[in-house]
């Protein structure tokens, strides 16, 4: 497969938090670049920079100093409306704590990104059900998050990050409130679709066997990338 | 976002905190209540001013009399000037006169059968008779100049008294049995004489020949009965024409009642009028006309000074009333800042996870902005219903006292202009929090919890 264009491109990326006379350096110089429909984990100790490094590449937060290019576009120099517009047509989050509406049912939760679009309820109704017999939850369209398993909650957070089909996929820890089992099972899916669809999924996690999913790990420690591990016989993706 | 989608999760989110909601809503609905009920009450005072005005001539009539009349004793070099046929024609001339007519008013005695009253005949041109728009309850406006008839006020029969037991409808309430269409009405108008053939026949036993009688042609009544009056109620009017020649035919160069004389006590060859009554074709020039004749020497009324005064006056009242409903909505709109501050604070994550999901920030501020006009607009629906409520009550009590016509009146304006301006005040007091939430950085938001 030529999967050589960086669909991620990272230049010299600095972010320094001052917190009163102290400086502290969360990311520390750091270089890489992601090709298209690859799947990438980042594993590091607590406090190593890895959220940091995530939130910058979804344009949660503005680097200190370097480059970060998406997609063709730099998101260093986009307003927070224009990036609210990138996020919109190119990328999908999944949260730790799922962060789901407790207002809405599941398909109106998978929905959300797409009203926000501006898409015509009918429409969006359809991709979002069809999105949620995708994860398994085919049953569950009507149920509310409180009236679902944290597993099934995350499975919901995962078809709601798909539904723009977006070209990249940030995961900030997305197991961390699972238990290992069901873990494996979000894993498992994550992984399946984004294959099929050749999405580019960026995943911060404390585990390294969670991590071992990815085709690379990219390890971290006091806001410098340390190594990145290709994974044997995962390339064909 | 689409419209409807923004509306609905607006308004989700309102749902979703009833009690607070319904709480913040109370704000406005008294805010709006206040507000409504006292400029209702303003506008309810205007308007039955209004009423009474239009009872009493009209905004537009101006009554034109002699300039000293009253003081005539000490005028002992000076003749008054008196309201003549040329003062008639000079009004007439004038582009903002529409219509010009001398009043010739005289006191007569009326009798029918037991029955006697004392009458105010007030004689006009037809034109002028017909402008007044007297409305009537039979007949028609005397507008015939050949012969004499007469229209009378609905509350001219109440004046009639039976002359041998005194009963009345002043005294005890009975209403006279008369038909002016059908009993025949005879006037006396040499009334001087008629007293004194009643006086000399009881002191001096000499006997005075009583005056003639003359049989009243039937013309009109007004409209009305007994209780209700109007500016025209008490009168008995006629064709101006057809009664000065009758006048002039009964006194024969003497001198007729009500007119002057000259120094050596001679009637005059013409008519001097007691009123003229000239309409004004618009409101506006009433002033200016007014001050016109008054220049040249008269006497002038209208009801201008009165409205532009009691029209100041309640636009005072209505000013503080409504400032006292404004201080409430006010207050309420505070209501309104602090539980959209409290809901932001809330929904800080909720934000946050929004943004990160690719909500636009105009759409944020929009949604914040709607829940904020929508508590403004529920709030000043109940507002108005509950306004409308009281207004209610208020006539009830006010229509027990005899004020038909209700004190608060809110008129289709107010009930629009009230609510929105409660969306108004909900979403100028939701701007900042709206703001607010726009900005909220989705990192912070997220990281909270
Ligand atoms: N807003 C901030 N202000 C100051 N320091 C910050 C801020 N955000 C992060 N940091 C610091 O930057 C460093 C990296 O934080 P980061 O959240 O990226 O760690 P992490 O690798 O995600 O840790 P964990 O595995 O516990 O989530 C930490 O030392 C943290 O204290
Ligand atoms: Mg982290």
């Amino acid at each position: 497969m030529k999967n050589t264009a960086a669909v991620i491109t990272v230049k010299d990326l600095y972010k320094i938090y001052r917190v009163g006379e102290t400086k502290v350096r969360a990311l520390n110089g750091v270089e890489f670049a992601i090709r298209r429909g690859e799947f990438c984990s980042i594993v590091g100790a607590s406090g190593s920079g890895k959220s940091t490094l995530l939130n910058m590449l979804a344009g949660l937060e503005k680097p200190t100093k370097g480059e970060i290019v998406i997609a063709g576009e730099h998101m260093e120099r986009k307003n927070e409306n224009e990036l609210v517009r990138f996020r919109q047509a190119h990328i999908g989050f999944i949260f730790q704590s799922f962060n789901l509406m407790d207002t809405m049912n599941a398909v109106e939760n998978v929905a959300l990104p797409l009203t926000f679009q501006g898409m015509e309820r009918k429409k969006r109704t359809k991709k979002a059900e069809a999105i949620l017999d995708m994860v398994g939850l085919g049953s569950y369209k009507n149920h509310k998050p409180t009236q679902m398993s944290g597993g099934q909650q995350q499975r919901v957070g995962v078809a709601r990050a798909l539904v723009v089909e977006p070209e990249i996929i940030f995961a900030d820890e997305p197991t961390g409130n699972l238990d290992s089992r069901t873990s494996r099972e979000v894993m498992e899916l994550m992984q399946r679709v984004v294959r099929e669809k050749r999405q580019t999924l960026i995943m911060v996690t404390h585990d390294n066997e969670l991590a071992g999913f990815a085709d690379r790990i990219f390890h971290i420690r006091d806001g410098k990338i340390i190594k990145i591990e290709e994974q044997m016989g995962r390339e064909t993706g | 976002m689409r419209f409807g989608d923004l509306l609905f999760m607006s308004a989700a989110s309102l749902w979703k905190r009833k009690v607070r909601t319904i709480l913040t809503v109370l704000g406005v609905v008294i805010g709006t209540a206040s507000i409504v009920v006292m400029v209702s009450l303003g506008l309810g005072l205007n308007r039955s001013t209004m009423a009474t005005i239009e009872e009493n001539g009209g905004l537009t009539s101006i009554e034109v009399r002699e300039a000293n009349s009253y003081m005539e004793g000490d005028s002992t070099n000076q003749e008054p000037k008196r309201l003549d046929d040329t003062l008639v024609e000079t009004l007439k001339a004038n582009p903002h006169v529409e219509l010009v007519s001398p009043v010739l008013s005289i006191s007569v005695i009326a009798k029918c059968g037991v029955y006697e009253n004392q009458l105010e005949i007030r004689g006009m041109s037809g034109e002028a008779l017909e402008q007044m728009g007297i409305p009537l309850a039979s007949g028609e406006v005397p507008v015939s100049e050949d012969e004499l008839a007469f229209l009378y006020g609905n509350q001219v029969l109440a004046g009639f008294m039976n002359s041998k037991t005194g009963a009345g409808f002043w005294s005890d309430g009975t209403i006279p049995e008369i038909d002016f269409e059908k009993d025949a009405i005879f006037l006396i108008y040499d009334m001087d004489s008629y007293y004194n053939s009643q006086g000399n026949s009881e002191n001096n036993g000499q006997s005075v020949k009583p005056p003639k009688k003359y049989l009243a042609n039937y013309a009109g009544l007004a409209e009305g009965g007994m209780d209700t009056y109007k500016s025209y109620s008490w009168y008995v009017y006629c064709n101006i024409v057809p009664l000065e020649n009758h006048l002039k035919r009964i006194f024969k160069g003497k001198l007729i009642p009500g007119q002057p004389s000259t120094a050596s006590g001679k009637p005059y060859k013409q008519f001097y009028y007691n009123e003229i009554y000239a309409e004004v074709d618009d409101m506006e020039y009433v002033g200016e006309v007014q001050k016109w004749i008054t220049d040249m020497g008269y006497q002038t009324y209208s009801n201008t000074e009165w409205v532009d005064s009691t029209k100041k006056q309640y636009g005072y009242i209505q000013a503080v009333l409504g400032g006292i409903g404004a201080v409430s909505l006010v207050v309420a709109a505070i209501g309104i800042t602090n539980t959209m501050m409290m809901s932001i604070y809330e929904r800080t994550k909720e934000i946050g996870v929004m943004k990160v999901i690719g909500c636009d920030m105009k759409d944020i501020r929009t949604l914040f902005l709607m829940e904020a006009g929508f508590i403004g607009l529920i709030g000043g629906i109940l507002g108005l219903l509950f306004s409308a409520f009281i207004s209610l009550l208020i006539n009830r009590v006010v229509a027990g006292m005899g004020m038909e016509m209700g004190l608060s009146y809110i008129p289709a304006w107010l009930a629009g202009a009230s609510v929105l301006f409660a969306v108004f005040v909900g979403m100028t007091a939701g701007f900042f929090p709206a703001l607010r939430a726009m900005r909220l950085s989705p990192l912070a938001a997220i990281r909270r919890g």
